[in-house]
């Protein structure tokens, strides 16, 4: 990315203040969605698969499909921003080239999964919620583990 | 790097294609079903979609358009193309239901070519705004 970072980024205070907090607010919201998730979906790959395909000894209805695209698309609408945001800052970063391309396409494989394995999971059933729930914590770990390495970098002014 | 960009294209379709599914799940495809469920609505009911709607996207759009100036590959004029065409499709996506709730039924057409011209803009958008963000490092950039 060679937007959000200019060259005179440590100089220029008011863009460097901006990108600090952007990056801080960053990280609050992926923990919140991960946070929202585990309220709504449950933790375990087995509570997944009781909210998503419903459970008869514990009264849980399946997800209707209605609910589901509503879920996914106003959810995959602010993981795409957040991707381009934090993807954008890491290519502009002193690390190895091999590191950023394989968080780049370990996140971006992970963002796809999750979605594909949600609406999959009426065909394929809990195999497919499986998927879906390690892409979810995968992209999650790596995306918070990339903004908290952008905001060290910016902290030490070496970006 | 082609196969970073093919599966983000991949991922602004498919979230296309996820507001399309929805958009057909809950009102429907056809201009017929398009009026009657926001014939339907109170306006009350309109402006509970309306207003953050109108609040949100808008915020949203502008803190992702405005990194198409720092975009060297593309003229400032297609720039200016993309962001008035992606408003001003937003503005006709959220209008249109007032103007079918007043019985101008013409405006079922109007919402479902907005709304299909948005979301296809939006993924074209997503992805030149991606591919700059790849800078040098894409092969296919130019």
């Amino acid at each position: 990315m060679k937007f959000i970072v200019s060259k005179k980024l440590i100089d220029n205070r008011a863009l460097y203040m901006s990108v600090l907090w952007m990056v801080i607010f960053l990280v609050v919201a992926l923990c919140l969605n991960v946070v929202a998730k585990g309220i709504d979906f449950g933790v375990t790959p087995t509570q997944w698969i009781g909210h998503a395909l419903g459970n008869e000894a514990e009264f849980i209805d399946p997800l209707t499909i209605k609910d589901l695209l509503l879920t996914l698309h106003t959810e995959l609408f602010g993981l795409i921003l957040l991707f381009i945001l934090i993807s954008a800052l890491l290519m502009r970063t002193s690390r190895s080239r091999t590191l950023k391309m394989v968080l780049l396409l370990s996140g971006i494989a992970s963002l796809l999964i999750y979605p594909l394995g949600l609406l999959a999971s009426l065909y394929l059933g809990s195999f497919a919620i499986l998927l879906a729930w390690g892409a979810f914590i995968l992209f999650h770990l790596l995306m918070i583990g990339s903004a908290i390495d952008i905001l060290i970098l910016l902290l030490r002014k070496r970006f | 790097m082609h196969l970073v960009a093919l599966m983000f294209i991949a991922l602004v379709v498919l979230q296309s294609l996820l507001g399309g599914a929805v958009f057909a799940t809950i009102i429907g495809w056809t201009p017929q079903a398009i009026g009657d469920y926001y014939a339907a609505k109170t306006f009350h009911g309109l402006l509970e979609t309306l207003l953050p709607h109108t609040l949100f996207i808008s915020i949203a759009l502008m803190g992702s358009l405005h990194f198409l100036g720092f975009i060297t590959t593309i003229s400032e004029q297609q720039k200016e193309r993309w962001i008035h065409l992606l408003f001003g499709l937003f503005i006709l996506d959220q209008s249109a239901p007032v103007f079918i709730n007043l019985g101008i039924d013409f405006f079922a057409y109007v919402k479902l070519v907005s709304f299909v011209g948005f979301e296809g803009v939006l993924a074209v958008v997503s992805y030149l705004l991606f591919r700059h963000t790849l800078g040098k490092d894409l092969a296919i950039s130019q």
